[in-house]
């Protein structure tokens, strides 16, 4: 039964490239494309507890390496971790960092003033009104 | 030199702190606004948007200017999924969100290629400088004498949208019910076109718009939930030395000194 393990894994992974095989007329085959997906000894194998986690080849691309790993429970993927993933501020800024503050009201010397589009009745009584009034 | 018109239906505070200022650069800039006032105005009949709108120019004859702005709402409506959109079932198309900015932002480009290089154009409470650093304040979206920030730009945009002036004018596209998640959303961005545009569709967005608006390249994010919490982005500029003159205690207003920032929560909120 251990031995079926990695037959299934390598059964599961040389089977990737032919799903996404497309016939295109050329005359590349789905063995060459299969070669390195599917060679336990281009990537770390290791097993631990119930499941078998094989970590694929690096793939780099515009963005940065990517790598991943991927836990098996018999022929079932359980999980896909990232090990490698491009330091790109795309990345980064897919999950946002956000400061939580308390509002706060003061009082400052400024040079100008940020705030929703004021009407011209409304400049009147403005913060910016009377930083123009100073300066003139 | 300094000097405020009213163009465009709201207040434009022009500030130059080079030495030399060539004749009639001003007038230039109030000129190009007020061309803008009269070809994009959804509130004029007889102009390039109105008419775009009732039909009466084809598509080849829509202006480069026209066709950059709409192609600006266009990706910002993607980009919002529908929150943003300048065409709303049963009004009338309306790019004015985006005419702002774009118009200003190349207002300061006619400043530029003049020579000048230190200045201060705040059109109704939209920001661009040049030349900085400039003390930019950031309205408190409940009490109009007062600020909620100070923001320290050297060289960009700085913009807010909010209920508190115009009421509920900002609908969100996919509900067409008015934005309602935030009091105010300000932004921060090296053009004034990307600060008004994100401010504007993230306040459509509602709470959701925040992350949304932070995860933006180039965008620091300052906004206030309507529960006043205030939510900023880490890079936010925040001026270091807030000169205190009102009841704010200093505590939590560095926002960018380490002890500040270390009392702060850091969250991924909603």
């Amino acid at each position: 039964m251990k031995r079926a393990i990695p037959v299934l894994v390598l059964s599961v992974a040389g089977l990737v490239p032919v799903w996404r095989y497309e016939p295109s007329g050329g005359t590349s085959s789905s063995t060459e494309a299969a070669a390195p997906a599917a060679a336990p000894d281009s990537s770390s194998a290791s097993s631990g507890g119930s499941g078998k986690a094989v970590a694929g080849s690096t793939v780099h691309t515009d963005k940065g390496d990517v790598q991943v790993e991927v836990t098996f429970e018999g022929d079932r993927i359980a999980s896909v971790r990232m090990l490698r993933q491009p330091d790109h501020p795309q990345t980064a800024a897919a999950v946002p960092t956000l400061i939580a503050e308390t509002l706060q009201a003061q009082s400052a010397d400024v040079d100008t003033v940020s705030g929703a589009t004021i009407t011209s009745d409304g400049y009147r009584e403005s913060l910016q009104a009377a930083l123009d009034a100073k300066g003139a | 030199m300094r000097r405020v018109e009213h163009v465009m239906g709201f207040p434009v505070s022009l500030r130059i702190d080079d030495p030399y200022v060539p004749d009639g650069v001003a007038d230039a800039l109030f000129g190009w606004l007020r061309e803008v006032d009269e070809r994009f105005s959804p509130f004029r009949a007889g102009s390039e948007v109105s008419r775009l709108d009732r039909g009466e120019l084809s598509a080849d004859e829509v202006s480069p200017d026209l066709a950059e702005v709409l192609g600006l709402c266009e990706e910002y409506r993607v980009a919002t999924r529908g929150a943003f959109d300048v065409r709303l079932p049963g009004r009338g198309l309306d790019p004015c969100a985006v005419v702002k900015g774009w118009s200003v932002q190349r207002a300061a480009r006619l400043l530029r290629d003049a020579g000048l290089g230190r200045f201060c154009l705040n059109a109704g409470g939209d920001v661009v400088t040049a030349g900085g650093p400039w003390r930019v304040g950031v309205r408190h979206p409940e009490l109009a004498d007062r600020l909620c920030t100070v923001l320290e730009v050297t060289d960009g945009a700085v913009a807010t949208s909010a209920r508190y002036e115009r009421g509920d004018h900002i609908v969100d596209g996919r509900t067409g019910l008015p934005a309602t998640g935030l009091l105010s959303m300000t932004v921060v961005a090296p053009t004034l076109t990307e600060a008004d545009a994100v401010a504007t569709a993230a306040f459509a967005m509602g709470e959701e718009g925040v992350e949304w608006a932070a995860a933006r390249a180039g965008c620091e994010v300052y906004a206030v939930d309507a529960r006043r919490r205030v939510l900023r982005t880490p890079g936010l500029p925040v001026a270091a030395t807030p000169q205190d003159a009102g009841d704010g205690s200093a505590a939590g207003r560095s926002g960018s000194s380490p002890r500040a920032a270390g009392r702060n929560a850091v969250t991924n909120p909603v």
